[in-house]
């Protein structure tokens, strides 16, 4: 609006910053409230994406991968008739993208395990044992016995409340029965190798977990899967994998799900902690906006008779308003950086040792949490807070600057 | 002084003022008439509370009237908006108040360089200009000075050099040497005297100094708002105080505000606003 010649908006920062040193104790109160406002705020923002992302990658690893192709419809019936017939067609899309780090093929039906008098349902599910341990971290969640030997073989891994349920102890033998395509029930002997503790109850208490090429002799399926894995190097290039299978594959042969479709529950879980960090920031946003408020009403209050004597000589309300609307933007600016680099300070030196919460809950044993939380900064939550302390600064700049132009002069004039 | 030739700067006529503190009305000029003609150098005298400042803000365009006409080198003023008003004041009008009226966060340099600024000058233009004023005012010196590192008089100078940097017609001085001791309160007058000599620039200046008196070009005497011939005169009190105050003046919004306040304080609240009457 101002050429370079006249109020340049140099002269209004200076003038603003040396508003706010003019009342050095106040600007730094004011400061040091919003300081540590935000530095908790992204203390706490970085422990919950901290959190957030643990329990992510230990739900990815554990099981699902990051997407799941599967015939379309197999989802909800769970019917080996829904299978990948030519899994090839799939597979060979493999190679093509980068963000693949890893992919299995899996058959999943459910069945019945007995040994000696007990018997229990289970989930069998059958996977090539050397892929899969470029998806998820099952073989190393083998807590006795060992992992799966690859091609055709009698080895079974249960999940170790299967185990314990059914009191199958490691060489075993186990009679797993299921049905095959043309609704035949088949049973056959298999050795209890391992014994898998993921984490996630639901699969401890259900999975009993066979090689892919036994299972496809055995069932006869011949080369047809369930289910093709994905894992993508990071969590968020799911959405871009998604976007290019849902593309290149027929939705009327396919279903392709993203990890947070295969589990309503963990999905409802982020859902929550995501609005849990929208309540944190919303309080700090609204703390910071009060305290804000509070110091630019006094300031106000305190120089009205300067303002009076600026208009007075000349300055439109436009300028005025600008001036202490700077004013507020450059305290909740300086405010705001600060803050992000003390939160930032203690989340780097919290970021190895993380925080330790066993004491609190045993709950965190389970459902893909981890007892220790390790805070994260993440470009998504610095892009967060900062905006909405701008918006904070504009909403509280706002008032009393508006506030000023509205000043009465005809009072403002006779303050001694 | 006062050449009576037709270049008046200032015609006021019939000039009525009230001030309202929720219902109560606070007369501060009424019908009041006043001519200056440009160059003078005039001092409006009268007790506290005799309207002094009231006259200077309408003239300055700070203050609307309640009715009447103010003309100020040639232009109506209480047809302007409140933007209008900013320009006329930043264009044509210096101002000098009574005490703190220095930006504390500027320099002296810079607190006479802002108003070149405001008028569209360049920062280097203004604090050339700024320098030549502080000279005038005989404080070049102190141009890097604070004001709380300045004596009261030497910030009325910075006051006095502001109001002149702006290259105005008019300078309004409302009680300049109030807060001054004696011998300073003489030495600013005689600088304003001299400016007004060499530039011909025309002053009013309101004051109860007896010193400010002395050296005034022409006298107004102003009494309960209104102006008298001498001190003995006294004004006749206006009929009641509905005639001199109607309320219809009010704008809807302060009747509103008015009421609202009023309310307020029947209902037992500290009595506020009325304590801003100052002497
Ligand atoms: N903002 C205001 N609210 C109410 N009354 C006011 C206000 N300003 C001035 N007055 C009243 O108007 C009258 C004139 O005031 P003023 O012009 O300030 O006198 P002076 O400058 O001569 O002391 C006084 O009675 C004063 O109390
Ligand atoms: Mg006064």
């Amino acid at each position: 609006m101002d050429s370079p010649r006249g109020l340049s908006p140099i002269t209004y920062l200076h003038l603003a910053a040396r508003n706010l040193v003019r009342n050095r104790r106040r600007t730094l109160i004011t400061l040091l409230t919003m300081i540590f406002g935000i530095a908790t705020l992204t203390l706490l923002s970085a422990l919950n994406d901290g959190w957030l992302n643990q329990m992510k990658t230990n739900f990815i690893l554990s099981y699902t991968g990051h997407l799941q192709i599967h015939a379309a419809g197999f989802e909800a019936s769970q019917n080996l008739n829904d299978r990948i017939k030519e899994p090839e067609e799939v597979s060979r899309l493999m190679q093509s993208y980068g963000e693949i780090v890893g992919w299995t093929q899996r058959i999943r039906t459910s069945g019945l395990a007995s040994v000696g008098g007990s018997s229990a349902g289970v989930q069998v599910m059958a996977t090539d044992p050397e892929q899969e341990t470029w998806v998820t971290s099952m073989d190393q969640r083998v807590t006795s016995g060992t992992w799966l030997r690859p091609g055709i073989s009698h080895d079974l891994i249960l999940g170790h409340t299967v185990a314990q349920n059914l009191g199958a102890e490691l060489g075993d033998r186990i009679i797993l029965m299921v049905q095959r395509l043309n609704g035949e029930m088949v049973s056959d002997v298999f050795f209890l190798r391992g014994i898998l503790e993921t984490g996630a109850p639901q699969i401890d208490r259900s999975l009993a977990l066979i090689s892919l090429n036994s299972a496809q002799q055995w069932l006869q399926m011949g080369d047809s899967v369930t289910d093709i894995v994905i894992r993508a190097d990071i969590h968020e290039h799911t959405d871009a994998l998604y976007r290019l299978f849902t593309q290149q594959l027929s939705e009327h042969k396919y279903e392709i799900m993203p990890w947070q479709e295969l589990d309503p529950m963990v999905r409802q879980w982020l859902e929550f902690s995501d609005a849990y960090g929208f309540v944190i920031l919303l309080v700090v946003i609204i703390l910071v906006i009060i305290e804000i408020l509070n110091t630019m009403l006094i300031s106000l209050h305190e120089r009205q008779k300067e303002l009076g004597v600026i208009v007075a000589i000349g300055t439109t309300r436009i300028r005025i308003f600008l001036m202490l609307l700077l004013e507020a933007v450059m305290l909740i600016f300086i405010g705001a950086i600060l803050g992000y680099l003390g939160g930032s300070l203690l989340v780097y030196s919290l970021a190895d040792s993380g925080i330790n919460l066993t004491r609190f809950a045993n709950a965190f044993e389970f459902f893909y949490m981890d007892p220790v939380i390790h805070p994260q900064l993440t470009p998504d939550s610095a892009v967060k807070i900062l905006s909405a302390t701008l918006i904070a600064a504009l909403l509280a700049g706002i008032y009393p600057a508006w506030r000023a132009t509205h000043l009465s002069l005809s009072q403002a004039l006779r303050i001694q | 002084m006062g050449n009576n030739q037709d270049s008046s700067i200032i015609d006021l006529r019939n000039l009525h003022k009230c001030y309202w503190v929720g219902t109560m009305p606070f007369p501060a000029l009424h019908g009041l008439n006043l001519e200056i003609a440009a160059g003078e150098f005039a001092v409006v005298a009268g007790r506290s509370g005799s309207g002094k400042s009231t006259l200077l803000n309408i003239v300055g365009a700070l203050e609307s009237a309640d009715s009447g006409s103010v003309e100020v080198l040639g232009q109506d003023i209480l047809g302007m908006n409140s933007d209008q008003r900013t320009q006329f004041r930043l264009r044509n009008i210096g101002f000098v108040f009574q005490a703190y009226n220095l930006v504390r966060v500027f320099t002296a340099r810079e607190n006479v360089a802002y108003v070149c600024q405001l008028q569209g000058k360049s920062r280097k233009e203004s604090m050339e200009i700024a320098n030549h004023w502080l000279h005038e005012v005989e404080i070049g010196h102190l141009g890097y000075r604070r004001p709380d590192q300045l004596s009261g008089g030497q910030q009325q100078r910075v006051a006095v050099a502001r109001a002149l940097a702006s290259n105005p017609k008019l300078i309004l001085a409302d009680e300049p040497t109030a807060n001054l001791d004696s011998t300073t309160g003489r030495r600013l007058i005689r600088l304003m005297h001299e400016l007004n000599h060499r530039f011909g620039t025309t002053f009013l200046i309101s004051s109860h100094d007896p010193d400010v008196k002395q050296a005034a070009g022409r006298l107004i005497k102003l009494a309960d708002g209104q102006i008298v011939d001498s001190w003995d005169e006294v004004p006749e009190p206006p009929q009641s105080l509905s005639s001199s105050c109607p309320s219809s003046h009010l704008p809807l919004g302060e009747r509103v505000r008015n009421y609202i306040k009023l309310k307020r304080q029947s209902r037992g609240g500290k009595r506020r606003g009325g304590n801003q009457r100052r002497s």
